[in-house]
């Protein structure tokens, strides 16, 4: 077997090799989000602040064959591709980044139902997820040497975990993570066919009666920098951890996402008493849901029944591989803005924990962002105002 | 910054590989699964691998193209109005193999998958190091996959175990 000493690559532009490890702060200078409550961050607070859930009709294909119907669409959504562009040009404006040349993308997407009807014979390369990150890098003139994250449910947030790594570790002094996911017909036809879309067309995050979740449109980015002087916020740990337990389904003691709460809140250097907000995964599931909550008792001991918990899933839908991105945004607007987004279509209690049911001012200066995936793998971001 | 192969294994690209349970249509799962029976079966033997090495290990899937043959199944279904096995939907993301690996080998670091736009190897030799730097990881199994699209030309997995540092 080969022992040689393997060199690591150095084609992703803007990568400082070599640097000794260094603690430098991460911070988010720019952000921009489209989803099913419109294109720009004060839709999207406008939409959480309202507390209504966004689904409505599929328009986007004829839905009228599958258990349930709705979806939460964004308005005269254009191909993904245009739509990342949008964000990302948007976020870079915002973070006043001039030179992304030199800036690396790393991009969280779904895969294109065009490319999936690609004839496998004699395809072309670059039909792919990476692809699509090229042709993103080079639109909104980013780096070349891009890569997609096609981690299901946790692609967003682990590209948004390695950025930020690429950025502590001194590899990066910024980089530009977008995410990206549409409602398409063959994921209906999958999620109808595996039972796990909510049948009653309504999404109850950790409530007694949940049925399923919905799928929605997201797409965003951000820019994340090495000490900057005035983020908007800035992210202050991360963890990730695999449960080692089943091919789709969460551990039902959460054990992996615990590790990954806890590996978070040790990089921020935090306790769990400093925790003032959890955006959860939450997906409507009975089996994520459960052991979600047993993963957040077992992190945060005491503190997890008196943490506010939402899961805005049941407001903006399943947005796929962009959860870590569209929630991320959900969690610095609640830090900002001081009102925390309900957990919406609660029946009654079955997990214990303190749901935010009707909207609550906050001062919490730190939050837990949570996504989790099939293969039982869970990211926790740390968000600090 | 450098990391070092400890073992590296190919699923020999002759025939099929061996079929894995309640993954169906596509080679894109059991090839994986494959690829890493030989790298963690050559370097720890038969499973687990020891609990303290297997919890710190990350799991990563690179393939530029991802499971070609189940996407354009389900988009064949679709448009021809057949029904979706729920088969399909378990298998519709790459994590899912690796579930099946991370519970066989008891492997409890970071799961990841990504498609690189450079050389495939370097990508992931670049992510792992990462992984080791930011003290996520102190070992990666590294499946890269690739379903052919030529042909004749037999489907391709390589497995990889590494651990940080330049010295075996």
């Amino acid at each position: 077997m080969p022992d040689e000493p393997a060199g690591t690559g150095t084609g992703t532009a803007g990568i400082r090799s070599g640097h000794p490890l260094r603690p430098r702060s991460v911070g988010i200078t720019g952000l921009a989000v489209a989803s099913a409550f419109g294109r720009g961050l004060p839709a999207l607070e406008a939409g959480l602040a309202a507390g209504v859930p966004a689904f409505a009709p599929v328009t986007r294909f004829p839905a009228d064959k599958y258990r349930i119907g709705v979806a939460a669409e964004l308005p005269g959504a254009g191909s993904l591709l245009d739509e990342l562009i949008a964000v990302v040009d948007q976020a870079c404006e915002e973070a006043g980044l001039r030179d992304r040349g030199t800036t690396t993308l790393l991009l969280g997407v779904h895969r294109e139902p065009g490319l999936a009807r690609l004839p496998r014979w004699g395809r072309d390369p670059a039909a792919s997820s990476a692809g699509l990150a090229v042709t993103l890098a080079g639109k909104c003139g980013l780096a070349g040497s891009p890569r997609a994250y096609t981690t299901a449910c946790v692609s967003a947030s682990t590209a948004l975990i390695d950025a930020a790594s690429m950025i502590r570790t001194g590899r990066a002094d910024r980089v530009v993570v977008a995410a990206g996911s549409l409602v398409t017909e063959d994921d209906f036809a999958m999620f109808d066919a595996g039972r796990a879309l909510a049948a009653d067309g309504v999404v109850r995050p950790f409530s007694a009666g949940r049925k399923g979740l919905l799928l929605g449109d997201g797409v965003a980015a951000v820019v994340l920098e090495a000490d900057p002087h005035r983020p908007l916020t800035t992210l202050s740990g991360w963890g990730r951890a695999g449960d080692a337990y089943h091919v789709c389904q969460p551990h039902p003691d959460g054990t992996g996402m615990a590790r990954a709460i806890t590996d978070a809140l040790d990089r921020a250097g935090l306790t769990p008493a400093a925790v003032g907000y959890v955006n959860a995964h939450g997906t409507g599931t009975p089996h994520n849901d459960a052991a979600e909550a047993a993963a957040l008792h077992r992190a945060l001991g005491p503190h997890a029944a008196r943490i506010p918990v939402s899961s805005t899933k049941a407001l903006h839908g399943h947005v796929l591989e962009a959860s870590g991105l569209l929630e991320l945004a959900v969690t610095v607007s609640a830090l900002r803005t001081g009102r925390l987004p309900v957990n919406a279509g609660h029946l009654g209690p079955d997990c214990d924990l303190d749901l935010v049911l009707t909207p609550r001012a906050t001062d919490a200066r730190h939050a837990l962002s949570l996504n989790a995936a099939f293969g039982g793998a869970n990211t926790a971001l740390v968000v600090t105002a | 910054m450098t990391v070092t192969v400890l073992t590296r294994a190919e699923w020999p690209g002759t025939g099929e590989p061996p079929a894995l349970a309640r993954f169906v249509v596509s080679s894109f799962s059991p090839l994986v699964a494959e690829a890493a029976r030989l790298c963690l079966t050559a370097h720890y033997g038969p499973p687990p691998v020891p609990a303290d090495e297997g919890a710190r290990t990350a799991v990563v899937l690179v393939s530029t193209a991802g499971d070609i043959v189940s996407g354009r199944e389900v988009a064949d279904l679709v448009d021809s109005g057949g029904n979706v096995s729920p088969l399909l939907f378990f298998q519709s993301v790459p994590n899912a193999v690796l579930g099946h690996v991370a519970t066989r080998w008891g492997l409890t670091g970071p799961v990841v998958c990504v498609s690189p736009a450079g050389d495939p190897t370097a990508d992931a030799l670049d992510l792992v190091d990462l992984m080791f730097a930011a003290g996520d990881a102190d070992r990666a199994l590294v499946v890269l996959v690739e379903q052919s699209t030529t042909p004749g030309t037999p489907d391709r997995a390589v497995a990889l175990l590494v651990k940080p540092g330049g010295h075996p």
